[in-house]
């Protein structure tokens, strides 16, 4: 066996090894810096590649969409982080500009039918009055770019929320608290084709007639979510939730927008 | 589950119903004022493309009240068993008359009104070129000649009263000059301001 270095050479020794390996060390480091350099730059090539390929059709498929923005989530990259954030997704795919686009039709279709809905639109309905403010040749939307786009629209503090009522998914664009009776009879009103009346309270969720006045009372007059109808059949006063009806396309009453 | 879905609707006269007149709220005052001026928009364009279509000059509240009237169409929906309540029409006309495409027929009362899907300066353009295009200028014309001339004209059936607001509205810049004749009244017609 081989003995080992004792008295004063041996510290002589330890001292070099100790200067080559720190020597080494950094050499591997910088090697690896510039390694990482040479990855981030073929990244960023492959990125510009992508985005100039795949440009067009993030904006157009709603479905590459999807997985392009679920991607981007998985490996954490917000595709929306604009160039101050140093996000040069943005700038290269234009995403952002096209969701803040999304964003400014929302609110469009969200203030032109607020007289009607009261604040409240489903989220289908949205879609459809967006898609047809944007024509014909922008592509698809779907409820996942709606969501996306609201979000977006947070820092306004415009109050802009997708709630689901009744298993429907529905923009509030007021800033309003829905009350718990207030949603119930949404959900209701959905389920009768936007039609409710006290007794379907009464009877069905087992409300006194007071509440069901009261909450009927205060969707009406204060929050006008719905409309008042005193020649119904059976019951005499019928409450109708706008938003719950389905309108028909072609003939939308004064549609601002739809001029174009 | 059911789905409330309104459509538009073609009536007999051949107009073209917009798809809220199937909504059942549409009929009733809304106590929301805004939910109302919406109604009351809705109301108005629809009173003005269909005076416009049939040619109608005069809403009566009374037109609400009994069936038979020239504007059943509009004013009632059989299909959901609707119609205008009288005091929501007297409504939507006190509110066609404060925003200018109506007028109480006569001032006094509240309870008729010309419907102005044409202004009355509009009307007195209608009648300066109708009367220029059938080389009536400088000729003495009885209202009567107007109202109901040998051949239909975009005037055909004008109330008077209407006929006399475009009259005085030219009569202002000398394109017109009302004259006594010996059964009543009578206009002449001048081919530019002087």
């Amino acid at each position: 066996m081989h003995r080992r270095g004792a008295g004063l050479a041996a510290f002589d020794r330890q001292e070099q090894s100790k200067r080559s390996f720190a020597q080494l060390s950094s050499t591997i480091s910088q090697s690896q810096v510039d390694h990482l350099h040479s990855q981030l730059s073929q990244f960023r090539t492959a990125l510009a590649h992508f985005a100039s390929t795949h440009r067009d059709s993030i904006k157009s498929d709603p479905t590459f969409r999807h997985a392009f923005q679920q991607m981007c989530s998985s490996i954490g990259v917000d595709p929306l982080a604009g160039p101050r954030k140093g996000g040069w997704w943005a700038e290269m795919l234009g995403m952002g500009d096209w969701q803040y686009e999304l964003g400014v039709q929302i609110v469009d279709v969200c203030v032109s039918t607020r007289d009607r809905n009261g604040g409240l639109i489903e989220i289908s309905e949205l879609i459809r009055l967006v898609s047809k403010l944007r024509g014909v040749n922008s592509g698809e939307i779907t409820e996942d770019d709606i969501s996306r786009s609201i979000k977006t629209l947070q820092p306004l503090g415009a109050g802009y929320q997708v709630v689901e009522i009744g298993g429907k998914k529905m923009v509030r664009s007021v800033v309003k608290e829905l009350d718990d009776d207030q949603t119930t009879i949404l959900a209701i009103a959905q389920e009768h084709g936007g039609r409710v009346v006290e007794n379907m309270l009464v009877q069905k969720k087992g409300w006194t007639r007071d509440r069901a006045t009261a909450a009927l009372g205060n969707m009406l007059l204060r929050d006008g979510l719905c409309w008042l109808d005193e020649q119904g059949e059976e019951c005499g006063r019928a409450h109708w939730v706008l938003s719950a009806i389905q309108w028909d396309v072609q003939s939308r009453p004064r549609c601002a927008f739809a001029a174009t | 589950m059911a789905l409330t879905t309104l459509t538009t609707h073609k009536t007999p006269s051949g107009f073209l119903l917009p798809s809220i007149h199937s909504a059942p709220p549409f009929f009733t005052q809304q106590p929301n004022p805004v939910s109302q001026s919406a109604v009351t928009d809705h109301w108005i364009n629809l009173i003005l493309a269909y005076a416009r279509y049939r040619r109608l000059f005069i809403l009566r509240v009374e037109d609400a009240e009994t069936a038979g009237s020239e504007w059943d169409e509009i004013l009632r929906n059989e299909r959901i068993r609707h119609r205008m309540p009288p005091s929501h029409l007297s409504t939507i006309l006190a509110a066609m008359v404060q925003r200018n495409v109506a007028a109480y027929e006569s001032p006094k009362q509240t309870r008729s009104a010309l419907v102005y899907w044409r202004l009355p300066e509009e009307w007195a353009d209608v009648l300066h070129r109708w009367a220029a295009d059938t080389g009536q200028l400088n000729t003495i014309l009885t209202f009567y000649d107007i109202t109901d001339p040998p051949l239909e004209s975009p005037l055909s059936g004008i109330p008077v009263l209407l006929l006399k607001k475009a009259i005085s509205i030219l009569s202002k810049s000398g394109k017109a000059q009302t004259i006594s004749i010996a059964d009543g009244e009578g206009v002449r017609f001048f081919a530019g301001g002087r």
